[in-house]
């Protein structure tokens, strides 16, 4: 079902004339899977919604496959964002969609073991499994989430089952809000194949259908308060890509869902007196999934440009601390790992059509980081850092990737350790370096999985939001992206988020 | 009463070592500057020499030209770091010599052998801040390499052409620069959605980076 929308429904940076004033029942700040999914609901529940984001709509004109100059365009801060302390890169995309426009669209339910643990530390009554699975069944049918088909897997993904079959892991498919993948293995740069259901092409036009209008371009900077209520949200109208500021603009509001991701709306609230912020817990406890790769090369090609991004997994291991995904990225991003200079250099890069790379993402549960505001910007300042034990499981966890790719027949692994020989070329040259103790430094890391910035909890001196998303100092602000989750959710976040989002716009549709 | 002076002359020469002396680039750059150039181009080539499995050399892929138009799109203040990061490692081995004779120049005034044994340094440093500097610094040039159609060609990397289905989200957003008004789809152009067909790896190239294409 498509209807064309009303003039104004829907504005970007070229529509904007004058300062924007907007009335509405409910304004939500942020399209990324966490905003996208309240404004759908809510607009289909009849309430009138306004949703805000500072990104551009993306065409698949407006795709741009070298992987450099894609992130310069999608992500903030050009993909270059850090966290202080230890050093790791972290994303967070600025587009209508968030960061489903830039992701693998993978989808994993939180195991019920971690959401008991969840209920029972941070005093939730209704986070358990049971509860949550109807708002995760909801995304699910309307995203058409189901496992990457066997025939779009190609080589790299396959010989990654091969590897957990050989080892006696368990493996399975990736689960994945995708229709018709075609396996390009491009779902970073942009799905040209429309396959991938980004918010943009799923949750926000049903919004559109349902009557919700749509600012893109609008980037929040100030929450309105009158005592306990939320009354609005204002900003400015920002160039995609430049962010220079132009026209003002204020949304008034009875309900206000605060969406921007876990590292902006714990900026958002400080910059707007400190808001919510009677635990303290405003910007603490931020917690990453960060996660290491490891390339095999194979006597075969692999032909590694056909096959769905991330099309298996192993949660085998997840007890324990980590998971096991297969993973596909640019060339240009993947070849920075590759080792050596000049003509050596080259002989490394010719081995790529021979090669699969392969990923670990660790629980870290124990290093806690913060978000802080930066002087005259929204742009975060991110504190983390590795607690040992944290570390350890990712360095066991690189070195079960190694064996699996010994297993799958690979002959040699290049894992990018410091201090270690740049590739082993057997499962025997590794065990001599695996009881090795390395330091976090060793390892290169990076994390795009960010959450628990403002976490839900049942007590309002320990936690920012209720299990509904209500912020626990206020009537009507809530929040509805990963900043919610209490703790690392085990899996990918951007499914449990969804969940969560989904609940909030019940409860809020229900008020 | 000579302190001041001296100190002047000693800065006036420091900035002529730094900045002075490098040749006029042979083609024109909207940011880099004529010394970062000189920089880029030679850690371009240490980094991708000509020849080899992959032909073109860091220069022959526009590595430069690359560099200088991803600098115009990162943020000011990335952009001062990136800045930094070149006149850092450009001078460096004013303070750390590049191993064999004459090591005491500027980066881009070394062998090629030693400008290689310089990145080799950076990059096994047991520092891991120079380590860090030194894949910042090589991820950039990379990037610039891998944007080459003719590097991506000849490894068999570049990426094939695709039928984009128009969709609904086609009738609501136009292109990034355009007016709504200016959307060109409407409900009669709405095709079937993608219908999971494998992707022919025999069949033809992105347009971009198909030979002949967009360099
Ligand atoms: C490369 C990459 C791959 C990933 N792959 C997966 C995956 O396969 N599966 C998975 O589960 N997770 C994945 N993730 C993580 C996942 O994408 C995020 O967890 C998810 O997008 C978070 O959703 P969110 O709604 O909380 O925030 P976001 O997606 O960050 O959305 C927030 C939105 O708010 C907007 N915004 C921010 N500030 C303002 C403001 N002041 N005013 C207006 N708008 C604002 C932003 O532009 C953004 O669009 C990946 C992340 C990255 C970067
Ligand atoms: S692998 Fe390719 S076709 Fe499949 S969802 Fe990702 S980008 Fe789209």
């Amino acid at each position: 079902m498509t209807s064309v929308p009303a003039k104004g429904q829907v504005r970007v940076f070229a529509d904007y004339d004058r300062d924007v004033d907007e009335r509405c029942d409910v304004v939500v700040v942020g399209s990324g899977p966490g905003g996208s999914v309240v404004a759908k609901e809510l607009a289909e529940a009849g309430r009138d919604v306004v949703l805000v984001e500072e990104g551009p709509p993306f065409t698949p004109q407006d795709f741009e496959w070298d992987g450099g100059r894609s992130m310069t365009r999608t992500m903030r801060e050009a993909g270059l964002r850090t966290t202080r302390g230890h050093v790791m890169p972290t994303m967070q995309a600025i587009c209508l969609g968030g960061g489903s426009l830039v992701n693998s669209a993978i989808c994993v339910r939180s195991p019920e073991r971690t959401l008991a643990g969840w209920c029972s530390d941070y005093d939730l009554e209704h986070g358990s499994r049971a509860d949550l699975d109807p708002h995760y069944d909801a995304v699910a049918s309307f995203l058409g989430i189901a496992p990457t088909p066997e025939n779009v897997q190609g080589p790299r993904n396959l010989l990654f089952k091969r590897a957990c079959d050989a080892l006696g892991y368990s493996s399975e498919p990736i689960a994945r809000n995708v229709r018709g993948c075609r396996g390009s293995g491009e779902c970073f740069t942009g799905c040209r194949s429309r396959a991938k259901q980004s918010m943009d092409l799923a949750y926000v036009p049903a919004a559109i259908r349902a009557g919700a209008r749509v600012l893109t371009s609008a980037r929040v900077e100030r929450i309105a308060m009158q005592g306990r209520r939320a009354t609005a949200v204002s900003g400015r109208v920002v160039a995609p890509f430049r962010g220079t500021p132009s026209w003002r603009f204020r949304v008034e509001a009875k309900t206000v869902v605060l969406a921007a991701g876990c590292m902006a709306t714990p900026v958002l609230l400080r910059r707007s007196g400190d808001l919510a912020n009677a635990s303290r817990q405003v910007g603490e406890n931020l917690q990453f999934h960060p996660g290491t790769a490891a390339m095999g090369v194979f006597p075969e090609p692999t032909h590694p440009q056909f096959g769905a991004t991330q099309g298996y997994q192993s949660l085998h291991f997840v007890g324990e601390g980590f998971k096991l995904e297969t993973l596909w990225t640019p060339p240009a991003l993947l070849a920075v790992r590759v080792p050596g200079y000049g003509l050596e250099l080259k002989r490394h890069l010719a081995e790529i059509p021979y090669a699969a790379e392969w990923d670990a993402i660790v629980s870290t549960n124990r290093s806690l980081g913060r978000v802080v505001s930066r002087w005259r910007s929204l742009d975060p300042v991110l504190h983390w850092n590795f607690h040992p034990e944290d570390f350890r499981i990712l360095a066991r966890a690189l070195f079960v990737l190694v064996e699996m790719f010994f297993a799958a027949g690979a002959k040699k692994v290049v894992h990018g350790v410091h201090g270690l020989p740049d590739e082993f070329h057997s499962i025997d040259e590794a065990r001599t370096h695996e009881r090795r103790e390395l330091r976090p430094t060793d390892i290169v890391v990076a994390a795009n999985h960010a959450f628990s910035s403002t976490r839900m909890h049942g007590n309002p001196r320990h936690g920012v939001v209720d299990e509904l998303g209500r912020c626990h100092d206020t009537d009507n602000l809530y929040i509805a992206d990963t900043g919610v989750l209490p703790r690392s959710p085990s899996v990918n976040p951007m499914f449990t988020a969804m969940a969560f989002a989904h609940r909030t716009a019940r409860a809020i549709a229900a008020r | 009463m000579l302190v001041v002076p001296l100190l002047l002359a000693a800065l006036a020469y420091a900035l002529w070592r730094v900045l002075a002396g490098y040749p006029t680039p042979s083609e024109r750059y909207g940011t880099l500057a004529r010394h970062e150039v000189a920089f880029v181009l030679a850690a371009a080539d240490a980094l991708f020499p000509r020849g080899g499995p992959v032909p073109p050399s860091g220069a022959d892929a526009g590595v430069p030209a690359y560099v200088d138009r991803y600098l115009a799109a990162v943020p000011p203040l990335l952009r001062f770091l990136m800045r930094c990061l070149f006149l850092l490692f450009e001078h460096a081995t004013f303070f750390v010599a590049a191993p064999g004779s004459g090591g005491r120049r500027r980066f881009s005034s070394l062998s090629p052998e030693q400008r290689v044994a310089v990145l080799d340094r950076w990059r096994r440093s047991s520092s891991f801040a120079m380590r860090i500097v030194f894949t910042s610094l090589r991820a950039i040039f990379t990037m610039g390499y891998f944007a080459d159609p003719a590097v991506l060609r000849a490894l068999r990397l570049a990426p094939y052409a695709i039928e984009t289905p128009i969709v609904e989200a086609d009738l609501l957003y136009p292109p990034i620069g355009r007016s709504v008004d200016e959307i060109r789809f409407g409900p009669q152009d709405l095709g079937p959605p993608s219908d999971g067909r494998p992707l022919d790896l025999d069949g033809p190239l992105h347009p971009a980076y198909a030979e002949g294409g967009r360099s």
